[in-house]
């Protein structure tokens, strides 16, 4: 089915069409990252992405010394489904 | 609807649902609905001490606007039939 | 996973909106809402956005290990403030470990629980005050 449309980008999502089955990197709300695989997605931004690794950054305030910590939280997951309305960008895989 | 049918293969599996509020539950994906709310059985709460309103449910319905992320099954997943499904819908199929 | 492709639904195979909660009609259900609260109540009636009328609803609030239920009656519930519907399991019912008191008792309870969260937030609010100096 690969026809030389297929390649051209005519609206923002097609963009994202182009980056199936490649590593992307997605913002989310909320402080949080993925870095995963695009499997799948639809018009909303629904996604499912594999191998992923979520990065979650939170600022702690240290007990004592009142002092802001940034924390980042990595996990693993090896398939996940992202809800669109949580995504804020959606990066292509960098081509070197 | 491309998410809506692949959900519907899903049925049956054990899956976790987690949403905007941290709150996390595994359960077995009993159905799921065209706004993507879904249902699930025999659910157990990922750190339950910290929600102990949940410890008498058993099976919920979650309202799909609700979820951030849906952990899946990794044997559930064939990546080529949803490359294919969503090349389909994106040329508006 | 049996079928090779993943075909978009057939029209007629779609359910019609606002069934999903069918099963849950008469039930006795706790419906978590976006701002935490917790509403037990029988569902009489919903729709497609997930609108709720429950019946001989009351909130239960839980501090520690305390839990109290207040009487609220008949409630219309919107749908966006849905989190989500439990079943609750009459055998687990009350929940194991928390202990029923009064309302009067889990307002203080609650009092004191967001005093000493408010607590925290002015301590770091005078320190960054320091910190703009």
């Amino acid at each position: 089915m690969a026809t030389e449309e297929d390649n051209t980008v005519r609206e923002p999502l097609d963009l994202i069409r182009l980056s199936l089955d490649e590593k992307v990197y997605v913002k989310l709300k909320g402080e949080r990252e993925l870095r995963g695989k695009l499997h799948a997605y639809d018009q909303h931004l629904n996604m499912i992405l594999g191998d992923v690794e979520e990065t979650v950054t939170m600022v702690e305030i240290d007990e004592e010394t009142f002092e802001e910590i940034i924390k980042t939280n990595k996990r693993m997951v090896p398939y996940l489904f992202v809800r669109g309305d949580g995504v804020i960008l959606v990066s292509p895989p960098l081509r070197s | 609807m491309l998410f809506y049918s692949y959900f519907k293969t899903l049925v049956g599996k054990e899956v976790t649902v987690e949403l905007k509020n941290d709150l996390a539950i595994t359960g077995t994906l009993h159905s799921v609905d065209q706004y993507l709310n879904i249902k699930l059985n025999n659910i157990r709460v990922v750190n339950e001490q910290k929600y102990p309103h949940m410890l008498s449910v058993r099976a919920c319905f979650v309202r799909g606007s609700v979820v951030r992320f849906i952990l899946l099954p990794p044997g559930s997943v064939d990546v080529e039939l949803l490359h294919d499904a969503t090349r389909r819908e994106a040329r508006g199929g | 996973m049996d079928g090779q492709v993943l075909l978009p639904p057939n029209i007629e195979d779609i359910p019609p909106p606002g069934l999903a909660l069918v099963e849950e009609l008469d039930k006795l259900l706790l419906v978590q809402l976006r701002d935490g609260r917790k509403i037990i109540g029988t569902l009489r009636s919903f729709d497609q956005f997930a609108n709720l009328v429950l019946q001989g609803a009351k909130e239960r609030i839980i501090v520690g290990t305390q839990y109290a239920e207040i009487p609220l009656g008949l409630h219309v519930v919107r749908g966006e403030n849905v989190v989500l519907l439990g079943e609750l399991d009459l055998a687990r019912e009350p929940p194991a470990g928390l202990e029923l008191v009064s309302e009067a008792a889990i307002k203080q309870a609650q009092r004191a629980e967001r005093e000493a969260d408010k607590m925290k937030g002015t301590l770091r609010a005078r320190f960054d005050f320091l910190d703009d100096i």
